[in-house]
């Protein structure tokens, strides 16, 4: 696809490898002012790599950077920066216990020491509502914003650096959706003023949302870049993956037990009150709303990780305590976390001992542990979740999202026949390929006696695995729909509660 | 092969850059090349292979090298070091020579109880109510100290005599302490690698969230991760008591230190979660060498804790490095 315009940024057959490792290939990419570009591919593809050449993080190995149209080389994320082209990372740089103004301006070389100036001020108030954060004091202090505000002050302050160019890896993650509209209106808004925006994310949807037009990466080759509207759904899953798409969700069975985890009443300060719901066995639920409701709360203290829970559970008709993990894996009650990095998984220790984590005592008696034991163990555990057994020994930190996730999931995989599994976030950061293999793993749980409770912010997900959803709202149930009953615009508009005339407990 | 990875802390840390260095950094050849580098010193070094020289060598790092095996379990499960394991020998050394009266084997099992409670109670402060394990090492060294001098009125405790004697025992012509300390090592890379406690020693010090999330019941390991080391500073305490016919609470001064070195210089990661007893034995085996050699080079006591000093921000420096 040919921009319209002359491009502002071009990459020119950039190649750059690491080691043996190839990671980009030619890739080759040009933007034009005020046009939206998504960039998808699967982990690994090469989105990383290519942001940090035109970044200036990594230099390319061969290829040109061209920004309007004078070719350039550029030396790091300051040059860059200098040059207009900003980076907004996911992992925001915001320091939590200075004002709002301080962080727009912090680092910027043309603050004077003396630096409460009144210009100065003048210019974060307008960088601020042109993210749409008029409301905000500029003396407040960051800690105080929420996320999706934390990342609008993230754009604020490459505003300030005069950024033409601003790229965006997963702003959305970790975002509900208010704040992602709130996020998307703002692109809008600086896509009119004719910046462009370069914008990284594993949602699907939200390419089609915001995005004029959209490349594709895999193995670090460039696949195509296409307008969206040339393009649809499927085509670009094929084009991630390199091959036809058989179907993204596995059919359910209609063969739902007797009930595995009943919930009644269940309280935490703070966030749920008296929620109630029932998981038969084989059957996926997902409790549903957005940051705030208590539907991730609610599943991390049925995993025993809220102390301060109350209410009643039981689990194959045998009662479950909260606030204990291990009164918890007694019932065969697992937990995959949101969080995988700082909590799923031990990025240091080896694939195999990941995989073996809440299973030490099949391992040998007496506290003793079988090395012997354990790689047999894990590499049916693998084999199990489709982890490569050639990586058992990989330091789980080398591996990608979706395999870490993977790992994640096969720790809760067990012999016995019934358990439940908690599950938030299931594929949160996990490419195409992987996450359509970890659906087919929810899947064979279930067959095998698992009842799986999920949370997700992902509708698509949530419609696509879900036998039964509870929306919340605030803490409190609004209502359940099961089957057929399962609709997208319903559940949304009862996690959002635009309309009042809702049917519910709250 | 994802050689970058889209999102999660450390994907910018890990590039393969440092992927490289790490690997050369940890990586044996180095380590090898090291240990004979100081071989070659150590045998230049006139009188170092000298019975007398290789007897002090035994016992030095025997004695560092049980302090060093109880404090790589701290480093590893993630509480970075105990500036109390010393004051704990001194404690052990004490008690083992207050109730050599008795008969050494009262004597001995007194000194290690109580290391391990003084140990062990620190442990539990850190595990379940997450206190800071240098701060918590540290007010200990101080009631420790004030115990031990209110105790024994600031006195030098002398053993009964001959009771302990059999601790200067040599058994083919090793000395026991370093036979001890062998056995120390042997059982403590059996703990960290055999027992499911090992596992979960990693595991908490790989990532403590997640150990959580997986089950293990944190405070408990962290007790046993500090008894373990009360019971080999312990060990510790009864070499020293032996070898001096007497306790006090000079002589446990500066183990801490110099094992915390042995432990970084073999290579266990300060962040926790990474590194092994085994590595901690190369790492006793320089610095003890080092220390020797320092001396019969002419070299004054203090040159050696300068030298201990450097060796430990090195490893620190370079550790930090590796991970940036």
């Amino acid at each position: 696809m040919k921009p319209p315009l002359a491009p502002i940024l071009e990459a020119r057959a950039v190649a750059k490898s690491f080691g043996a490792v190839q990671a980009l290939r030619d890739v080759s990419f040009a933007v034009a002012p005020g046009e939206v570009r998504g960039i998808c591919g699967e982990n690994g593809a090469g989105k990383s790599t290519l942001i940090k050449i035109l970044t200036g993080v990594h230099q390319s190995d061969r290829g040109t950077i061209v920004i309007d149209g004078a070719e350039r080389r550029i030396e790091g994320p300051l040059h860059a920066q200098a040059l207009g082209i900003a980076f907004v990372s996911q992992e925001l740089s915001i320091a939590p216990h200075l004002s709002v103004e301080d962080n727009i301006w912090l680092g910027h070389r043309d603050v004077p020491l003396l630096h409460r100036r009144r210009a100065l001020r003048q210019r974060a108030r307008e960088v601020l509502e042109l993210v749409g954060l008029r409301h905000l004091a500029v003396d407040v202090r960051a800690s105080t914003l929420s996320l999706g505000e934390r990342q609008l002050l993230e754009i604020a302050r490459m505003l300030v650096r005069n950024a033409r160019v601003l790229i965006l890896d997963e702003p959305t993650a970790t975002l509900s959706d208010r704040e992602i509209a709130q996020v998307f209106a703002t692109l809008r808004r600086l896509k009119q003023q004719g910046r462009t925006i370069i914008f990284i994310t594993h949602r699907l949807a939200e390419i089609f949302e915001i995005c004029d037009s959209v490349t594709v990466l895999r193995n670090g080759y460039e696949v195509g870049s296409y307008a969206t509207s040339e393009v649809d759904r499927t085509g670009l899953i094929e084009a991630m993956l390199g091959r036809p798409l058989e179907q993204m969700y596995p059919q359910a069975p209609s063969t739902a037990g007797g009930p595995a985890l009943v919930v009644r009443d269940l309280h935490i300060p703070g966030s749920v009150r008296s929620l109630s719901f029932v998981v038969p066995q084989g059957c996926i639920a997902c409790l549903v709303g957005q940051i705030g409701s208590g539907a991730t709360e609610a599943v991390r203290a049925l995993a025993g990780l809220v102390y301060t829970a109350r209410g009643e559970a039981s689990v194959g008709g045998r009662p479950l305590r909260f606030g204990s993990v291990p009164k918890a894996l007694a019932r065969n009650v697992r937990f995959v976390s949101e969080e995988r990095a700082a909590e799923g998984v031990f990025l240091n220790l080896s694939v195999r001992e990941n995989l073996l984590a809440t299973q030490l005592d099949t391992l040998g008696a007496g506290g003793w542990m079988s090395r012997q034991r354990l790689t047999a163990a894990a590499g049916r555990l693998a084999g199990m979740v489709g982890i490569d057994g050639r990586r058992l020994r990989s330091r789980t930190r080398e591996l990608s999202g979706g395999n870490q996730q993977k790992v994640a999931v096969g720790r809760s995989v067990t012999s016995h026949g019934t358990g439940v599994l908690l599950m938030n976030e299931p594929t949160r950061g996990v490419d195409v390929g992987a996450r359509a293999e970890i659906y087919v793993l929810m899947r064979r749980l279930c067959n095998q006696g698992y009842a799986i409770l999920m949370t997700s912010a992902d509708i698509e997900e949530v419609v696509g695995m879900s036998d039964i959803v509870v929306t919340m709202y605030r803490g409190a149930k609004v209502a359940e729909y099961a089957g057929d009953a399962i609709d997208r615009t319903r559940v949304l508009s009862d996690i959002i509660q635009q309309q009042t005339a809702m049917a519910g407990t709250a | 092969m994802e050689i970058a990875r889209e999102r999660g802390a450390g994907a910018a840390a890990t590039g393969p850059r440092s992927e490289w260095i790490v690997r050369i950094g940890t990586g044996f050849p180095i380590r090898f090349a090291g240990l004979s580098i100081l071989l070659v010193l150590a045998v230049i070094t006139p009188g170092f292979t000298a019975a007398p020289s290789l007897l002090s060598l035994i016992n030095t790092g025997s004695l560092i090298g049980c302090v060093a095996v109880g404090m790589t379990f701290i480093t590893l499960s993630g509480n970075i070091m105990s500036f109390s394991l010393g004051a704990t020998t001194g404690v052990a050394a004490i008690v083992c020579a207050a109730l050599s009266g008795f008969g050494a084997v009262p004597a001995l099992a007194s000194a290690i109880a109580v290391a391990i409670v003084v140990s062990a109670a620190q442990g539990f402060i850190i595990g379940y109510f997450r206190a800071n394990p240098i701060i918590v090492s540290i007010a200990a060294l101080a009631l420790i100290h004030g115990a031990a001098e209110f105790a024994t009125g600031s006195k030098t405790i002398y053993a009964a005599e001959n009771v302990l004697d059999f601790l200067k025992a040599k058994v083919g012509g090793i000395p026991l302490a370093g036979l001890v300390f062998l056995a120390s090592v042997v059982v403590g890379q059996v703990i960290q690698s055999y027992t499911q406690f090992g596992q979960r020693v990693m595991m908490v010090g790989s990532n403590l969230r997640a150990a959580i999330a997986a089950g293990v019941q944190t405070w408990r390991t962290v007790t046993a991760v500090y008894a373990l080391a009360g019971l080999f500073a312990g060990l510790a305490g009864i070499l020293i008591a032996g070898r001096y016919g007497a306790g006090t609470m000079e002589y446990g001064e500066g183990y801490d230190y110099s094992a915390i070195a042995g432990v970084l210089v073999g290579g266990t990661a300060i962040a926790g979660g990474e590194g092994s007893v085994s590595r901690s034995f190369f790492g006793v085996v320089v610095i003890a060498s080092v220390t020797v050699m320092l001396l019969l080079r002419g070299f004054e006591t203090e040159y050696q804790y300068l030298f201990i000093g450097l060796i430990v921000l090195a490893a620190v420096l370079l550790q930090g490095r590796l991970r940036a």
